[in-house]
């Protein structure tokens, strides 16, 4: 019989949250800087 | 050139906000086809036997780095072909590069280490591959750094070419240093001369991934482009 493979998908789902966070926590705050610098001009 | 040095603000503007705009659409699809690539990767790739799920960080890791790359590669070859033709585009360009790449470096730099924990069972080690890439990371924040630093225009984009090209010659190194040094880090699987040593699934899988990265890197650079061409717009419009 095979071997079971080893329990590491903790290191899996942390992987996947510190980049999801990272990507879209720099989505925001692209869309952010945009519509501030957009916003200033419009005045 | 749309609205650098000569065109009114208005005009620039006008341009900055359809720049923006269209990143934001590029993005938008890149991200649902990382969130795909992700739903591919968990449920539709095989578990790696000798791994487990750890392995699947591998299509996360693998695409962000080289996007990073990539990103870094282009700020050099942008300083490069400022230092040349002196056109203010390349220089906005290749800040709008710097600084997306930071994010993907980011990303790496952190999935990485979560990877080697339970493979390596250390998180970190100071080989060559993981030492150059550190620095190159650095090498970039300190580029955006003296970017903020320096404010005559053409001082700040002639400076930050020249590191900028610093970062390029650095890339061949740390893509070639798994093979001119000792290191945990495993030597290229896709990025070689023979084809391809993993599974079809799995290759499929990080093609999607890299894909995927890669228009998140053009929809991000689209954006940070355009709100350079509007910062662009405010100081043309506070000097006139």
């Amino acid at each position: 019989m095979p071997a079971e493979p080893p329990a590491t998908g903790g290191y899996m789902v942390a992987a996947y949250v510190v980049a999801g966070t990272i990507l879209l926590g720099y989505f925001l705050s692209l869309l952010r800087r945009a519509k501030r610098i957009l916003k200033q001009r419009e005045r | 050139m749309t609205g650098l040095s000569g065109a009114a603000p208005v005009v620039t503007l006008t341009r900055a906000r359809a720049v923006v705009r269209r990143g934001i659409i590029i993005s938008s699809i890149a991200l649902i086809g990382i969130g795909v690539a992700a739903i591919l990767a968990l449920g539709f790739t095989p578990i790696e036997a000798r791994q487990g799920l750890a392995q699947k960080i591998f299509y996360l890791h693998v695409p962000s780095a080289w996007s990073a790359l990539l990103a870094f590669s282009l700020v050099g070859i942008a300083g490069g072909l400022y230092l040349w033709l002196e056109d203010p585009r390349l220089d906005l360009f290749a800040a709008a590069s710097a600084e997306v790449g930071v994010a993907f470096a980011a990303v790496m730099l952190t999935t990485g280490p979560i990877w080697a924990k339970p493979i390596w069972g250390t998180w970190w080690t100071w080989d060559a591959r993981l030492t150059l890439t550190l620095f190159l990371f650095f090498l970039f924040v300190g580029y955006l750094a003296l970017r903020a630093a320096v404010h005559d225009r053409h001082e700040r984009a002639r400076f930050s070419a020249v590191v900028g090209i610093m970062g390029l010659l650095l890339v061949p190194f740390i893509h070639l240093s798994v093979y001119l040094f000792r290191t945990l880090h495993p030597q290229p699987i896709v990025l070689k001369p023979s084809a391809p040593s993993l599974p079809w699934e799995m290759l499929r899988t990080l093609l999607v991934s890299t894909v995927m990265f890669t228009l998140l890197y053009i929809g991000y650079v689209t954006i940070r482009y355009g709100i350079g061409l509007a910062i662009d717009a405010r100081e043309q419009s506070d000097a006139g």
